[in-house]
């Protein structure tokens, strides 16, 4: 109970700690608020008064307190570019991304798990010698590489899958999971090489133990050796490796989205980036950064889940 | 044991459960073949312990693996012989020509089979019930249900206490005994027709060994199973087998009956190999520490090392009140919860050209009053005193200068020297740091100090992995003298070695302090060897010392409970004087671990005889 009570406080102040950086940094971009707003022809005393009315000429832990307190009762302010709410822009965005996300680290965990096992059983063989190499090809290319290269074969080859766009999942599901597969494909393959890598290594490590030779000298075959007890112990550290890669991954949906024209948060923060819409770059900063740390947070809890030596610990 | 009667029931004896003949295993190593063993004939009857003892590389294991044709997996294959097994339905099989299905249906269920590691034998994720059940239901075709109570029946015939709990429980919630009872437990789940057992009480504390050994003992004769036990430890061999094969790189070097082999080995290595092994009790009515004899070297004596310092003993090393405590961490802002009391209130002293070991089982302190006595730690109070320096008090730069003084040969020398210099940038390295010589004085002090510990000059230029274990053990001791040091601390620093080698590194060591006068702190868990070299012990339980006096006072007139307890259950490298019982004592040492702020009792003594200090009973 401790350890959920020292995570959570732990998460919290990462959190305020990552909201003062992202709102500082922002601060110091060059550029005004007040001008994006409206626009560069506009009459400098009005130009003065909105800058009074939002506040812009407060000292900074002012406008900090400002921001943070709206953050915290749900009061995120307009988006400059869009011109709606960032709290319902930003979920709508974050959902496409979570379709992607989660895609591309099921495609990533269903491809890696077996390869890296199969690649830790058959170790200094032709197949580890296969699959490494693959590997080390995936990990080498970037995923824009990748993306392009699905766009080429699935969509103007094959015709198969769209190039690009986004569908509302709210909608017609299955539709925004077509159109969703093709970059979560891309984020995948990097993601996969990856992972099997980490996968293998993992395993290698597990099979030359002693509980493993013990398992056989019971009698049990190689199957249930390899695939439930060998893998039984690797999960959690795998789980923590992929847990580790939603971060990772968040920066990747940026060129990857981007590519295909899928509008999610990617293309959203970027948009935000290009256009400088300042209370949107905090916001999306902030909402990615929880993000990732509740993801590991849960990874974590699952690992709790596996292995019965850190439950006690 | 072997009477000569029995001699006669061998010629009619019931036809072996395995027979292995002309055995060949070769390993792929790195595109060249290696031979693991060859030409390896033995056999193994029915309700017989076989004892297959050798040094490391005698390909003892690769033996017993290939029985289970586990070699396979390690990478090894079987390119010769036969390894005839009779089968529960008396049927006779070739091992080496069974298909892989044959082979699940022999492994675990008519042969089992322990291993060394009981802290990594067990799955780490699933409980015990679920290890003691999974060969049931494969082998026996058990339920659920069924299995569950078989493997409940089995922890209590392995006598664990509370056996309906330990189902439950996961391997990192046991001991280290009582998790090797538990592999037993396991391996004998399906009752086996053999039993291998290789090294399986290795890695435990000498008197978890005993209980160990009583129970294999015990569970073989009550289900008449036969027992291939694989050994580096001739008093272990002593105490379990009823033959012995001894092996050396390979190859079979001789093979009888146990009475015979210890009592009139035919071969040089044999002999060599008892020769090596320190007999307990065999320094009684001797005064100072006396070098092993080794076969082929002039037994060179080293009686009367100590008369001098005998006569007017002169204290180098002063303990007093050693106090060293570890904090526990705990709680969101990592305050200190607990303290764990790894030495408590120590006293001791060691005198000029003297050896003090310090004895007792793992986590009695021995290792941490040694570093904290040359302040690898830092100790929470008392005194050290080294040729009148307050060690404790030493600022740093003081406390450099006094490292001269004092030096440390660890453990495990593979790990103590760095792969990547060469040895002789490794032994010059404190003479360099220490500013003691530079250019060819350089050269010549290393050349002198490889001369001291009997290895070639040429090893000069050469990397660690080059060397065996012995020869780096040699280095390390090189690099200790380097500084011309008045005590060194040998922390546990022939353990890891073969019986062979550890003699001569324990001659070596004795030579070294009759020459140079050298003091020893020497900190080990073997009373056999503690035995030879020691002029006083002190031996440790729970962070104090419990007993402490000269080598006769302790070993020939043991007064503390737990000495006695210690002495009782090394195991002697003696056939005739067998001493296995299965008793589930299961002492378990009481945790060090006590609340900030709690205070200890002093440790108090009474002094049985002058000299001979035992501590008082605390409440």
């Amino acid at each position: 109970m401790s350890y959920f009570l020292n995570r959570t406080l732990s998460i919290l102040l990462t959190l305020l700690l990552i909201s003062m950086i992202t709102f500082a940094v922002t601060n110091i971009l060059p550029g005004d608020v007040a001008m994006m707003i409206m626009g560069t022809q506009s009459n400098p005393e009005a130009l003065a008064g909105l800058r009074q009315s939002l506040g812009l000429n407060d000292p900074i832990y002012i406008q900090y307190a400002h921001w943070i307190g709206g953050m915290l009762t749900g009061n995120w302010g307009n988006s400059l570019i869009f011109k709606v709410p960032i709290a319902t822009l930003l979920l709508q965005k974050a959902t496409a991304s979570a379709i992607i996300v989660v895609m591309s680290m099921t495609i990533a965990l269903a491809l890696a798990v077996p390869l890296g096992v199969w690649s830790a059983v058959h170790r200094d063989k032709w197949q580890d010698t296969v699959s490494s190499s693959a590997a080390l090809f995936g990990v080498s290319l970037p995923d824009f590489f990748w993306g392009i290269m699905l766009i080429l074969l699935f969509a103007r080859t094959l015709g198969w899958f769209p190039s690009s766009g986004f569908s509302d999942p709210g909608e017609d599901f299955s539709q925004s999971i077509y159109h969703a597969f093709l970059p979560a494909l891309a984020l995948g393959l990097g993601l996969m090489a990856h992972l099997t890598r980490m996968t293998r290594s993992t395993m290698v490590g597990i099979l030359g133990q002693e509980f493993i030779r013990v398992s056989r000298a019971k009698g049990l075959s190689e199957r249930t050796v390899v695939w439930r007890y060998a893998l039984s112990n690797a999960i959690g550290p795998v789980a923590t490796i992929a847990g580790l890669q939603i971060g990772y991954l968040f920066g990747s949906i940026i060129v990857v989205e981007t590519l295909f024209s899928y509008t999610g948060m990617g293309w959203l923060t970027y948009q935000a980036l290009l256009n400088r819409d300042v209370p949107l770059i905090q916001a999306s900063v902030f909402v990615i950064a929880a993000v990732v740390m509740l993801t590991n947070f849960l990874v974590d809890l699952f690992y709790l889940l596996v292995d019965p030596r850190v439950r006690l610990g | 044991m072997m009477e000569p009667a029995m001699l006669d029931t061998t010629i009619a004896a019931p036809s072996p459960l395995v027979s292995i003949e002309g055995l060949r295993v070769e390993f792929r190593i790195d595109g060249s073949t290696v031979v693991g063993v060859e030409d390896v004939s033995f056999a193994i009857r029915p309700g017989e312990t076989v004892c297959v003892v050798g040094e490391s590389g005698s390909g003892k294991s690769v033996t017993s693996l290939s029985l289970m044709r586990l070699v396979e997996f390690g990478g090894g294959s079987i390119t010769g012989g036969s390894l005839r097994f009779t089968r529960a339905s008396g049927e006779v099989i070739d091992v080496t020509r069974a298909s892989p299905d044959e082979m699940r249906s022999i492994r675990g269920n008519e042969i089992g089979m322990i291993f060394q590691e009981p802290m990594t034998s067990l799955n780490p994720v699933f409980t015990i019930e679920r290890q003691l059940t999974d060969g049931l239901q494969v082998h026996k075709g058990l339920s659920g249900d069924a299995a569950r109570a078989k493997a409940l029946e089995l922890l209590q015939s392995v006598r664990i206490p509370e056996p309906e709990r330990r189902l439950k429980q996961y391997p990192h919630e046991l001991s280290g005994g009582m998790r090797q009872r538990v592999v037993i437990a396991m391996a004998m789940a399906c009752e086996p027709r053999l039993l291998i057992a290789d090294e399986p009480t290795t890695a435990l504390d000498v008197t978890i060994q005993a209980e160990i050994l009583g129970l294999i003992d015990r569970l073989k004769r009550e289900n008449n199973m036969a027992v291939l036990f694989i050994t580096h430890d001739m008093a272990v061999v002593a105490q379990m087998a009823d033959r012995v094969v001894v092996m050396y790189r390979g190859r079979i070097v001789e093979e009888g009956p146990v009475n015979e082999i210890f009592e009139n080995p035919r071969e040089d290595y044999t002999r060599a190999l008892l020769a090596a092994v320190p007999k307990l009790g065999a320094m009684a009515g001797k005064t100072a520490p006396e070098p092993m004899p080794i076969m082929g070297a002039t037994a060179a004596p080293i009686a009367e090392t100590t008369t001098e310092a005998a006569r007017t003993p002169k204290v180098l090393l002063e303990v007093k009140n050693l106090t060293t405590r570890f904090p526990v961490k705990g709680g969101p802002l990592r305050l200190t919860v607990a303290n764990v009391h790894a030495v408590e209130d120590v006293s001791f002293s060691v005198n000029v050209g003297e050896t003090l070991a310090l004895v007792g089982e793992s986590g009695c302190g021995k290792s941490t009053t040694g570093r904290s006595i040359l302040r690898l730690i830092e100790a929470h109070s008392g005194s050290v005193t080294l040729d009148g320096w307050d060690v404790r008090a030493l600022r740093t730069a003081d406390l450099r200068r006094a490292r001269r003084d004092m030096q440390m040969v660890f453990q495990d020398p593979f790990a103590s020297l760095n792969p990547y210099r060469r040895l002789r940038d490794q032994v010059s390295e404190p003479l360099i740091n220490f500013a003691i010589a530079s250019g060819s004085a350089l050269d010549d002090m290393v050349a002198d100090l490889f001369d001291r510990v009997e290895l070639p000059r040429a090893f000069m230029r050469r990397f660690p992995h080059e060397l065996s274990g012995g020869q780096r053990q040699r280095v390390a001791i090189a690099r200790a003298l380097a500084t011309n040091p008045k005590l060194i601390v040998a922390d546990e620093a022939v353990s890891a070695l073969d019986v062979s080698v550890r003699a001569q590194i324990l001659n070596l060591m004795m030579q070294l302090q009759r020459d140079l006068g050298l003091s020893f702190l020497f900190i080990s868990h073997d009373m056999a060897v503690v035995e030879r070299v020691s002029h006083h012990i002190g031996v440790m339980y729970l962070g104090r010392i419990v007993e402490l006096g000269t080598r006769a006072d302790v070993f020939e007139n043991p007064r503390h409970p737990y000495t006695r307890t210690l002495l009782a259950a090394v195991p002697i490298a003696d056939p005739r004087q067998r001493r296995l019982h299965d008793d589930r004592s299961f002492r378990a040492i009481p945790s060090p671990v006590f609340p900030v702020g709690y205070t200890p009792t002093p440790s108090t003594y009474d002094e049985v005889s002058p000299g001979h200090f035992v501590l008082q009973e605390q409440n």
